[in-house]
């Protein structure tokens, strides 16, 4: 009978422990979907044509992309009422990192812009101000919604990326360009789409995973509480 | 070890964490940063009615914490388990295999006959 108790327990806990990761750590298809807008980002500001839509298309990503993940949670993964997962201590530390480093960026970046401007008697192109805050809406989606480091690298590119279209450019893909800095930037900017298929890898172990986990509820669920 | 000693740690269990309903709340919270009422809700089976009598009398223990707000104009109850709720539960999961491994086999003593 303890035997019995003790696992039940330890099921109803383990359970409960699975099902609260997609709260926040996990992301399932959510994941995917990041990791697919990632690759239509990288691909997308290089190749499609200039248009006001298509540069539109491609500012709106991470606003589609967080709005996604949110509905997803709620609506497929936590529909049966909302878990938030605990988080430990290491991964405080990386996410308030991850937080810090993107303030410190957003600071230096509108501390330069504002130096420039002023020497402009404060004209700032529309462009340079989608720049901006696209810059401080990154900070603010790594504090709610960027928990995992792959979410910090694939939606701070799709940020920067959005940031840099609305303000006239974008990261060159490699070999596409023979400047010094150019090359640098394309360099730098190819561990996003490796990334990214490292998210879409992970969604769909994680969207597996919920279907195990569904299948355990169903068992655990309604059983008599008499018997815990 | 005597009777009346089993009986003694027997009686010893704590009361508010060995109901059933209690201990099962207690350890889908234990799982978890924060429950919402729905979710617990469904994994315990409980009318709202028996669920939130037994809530109430875990948070008159201190073992649990019971949040009130809205999400927009629906009301939402979140729970969260408290140092105290995980040592109470830890405690009771000992003492529990304690006293179920000093208690006779019941099917050994029916063979022995």
């Amino acid at each position: 009978m303890s035997a019995n108790v003790e696992n039940r327990l330890h099921e109803l806990e383990s359970v409960t422990r699975s099902y609260a990761r997609y709260s926040r750590s996990a992301g399932g298809m959510s994941s995917v979907l990041g990791g697919v807008l990632c690759l239509i980002a990288y691909l997308g500001g290089p190749l499609l044509p200039g248009t006001p839509l298509a540069r539109a298309a491609l500012i709106a990503i991470p606003a589609v992309w967080l709005l996604a993940k949110g509905w997803m949670m709620r609506h497929y993964y936590q529909r049966m009422g909302h878990v938030e997962e605990w988080e430990t201590p290491l991964e405080r530390r990386v996410h308030c990192f991850c937080v810090a480093v993107t303030l410190v960026v957003a600071v230096t970046i509108t501390a330069s812009i504002g130096m420039a401007a002023r020497r402009h008697a404060w004209s700032l192109p529309v462009g340079m101000l989608g720049y901006l805050t696209l810059v401080w809406l990154l900070v603010v989606a790594a504090w709610r919604w960027l928990r995992s480091p792959l979410d910090f690298i694939v939606g701070t590119f799709l940020f920067c990326q959005a940031a840099l279209i609305s303000a006239g450019g974008f990261y060159p893909l490699i070999g596409t360009t023979h400047t010094q800095q150019g090359m640098l930037m394309s360099l730098v900017a190819l561990m996003f789409p490796l990334a990214a298929l490292a998210l879409i890898a992970r969604g769909v172990a994680e969207h597996r995973q919920f279907h195990e986990l569904r299948l355990r509820l169903e068992q655990l669920r309604g059983a008599p509480a008499g018997e815990p | 070890m005597s009777t009346p000693s089993r009986l003694g740690e027997v009686m010893a269990l704590d009361r508010l964490v060995h109901e059933p309903a209690r201990l099962l709340i207690l350890a889908v919270l234990s799982g978890a940063k924060e429950v919402e009422f729905g979710f617990l809700e469904q994994m315990s089976g409980l009318s709202k009615g028996n669920l939130s009598s037994h809530m109430s009398k875990l948070e008159a223990g201190g073992l649990i914490e019971v949040r009130k707000s809205f999400r927009g104009k629906r009301p939402l109850t979140e729970l969260c388990i408290t140092p105290a709720g995980r040592r109470a539960l830890a405690a009771y999961r000992q003492q529990l295999a304690a006293v179920m491994q000093e208690l006779p086999d019941p099917a050994a003593s029916t063979k022995r006959r």
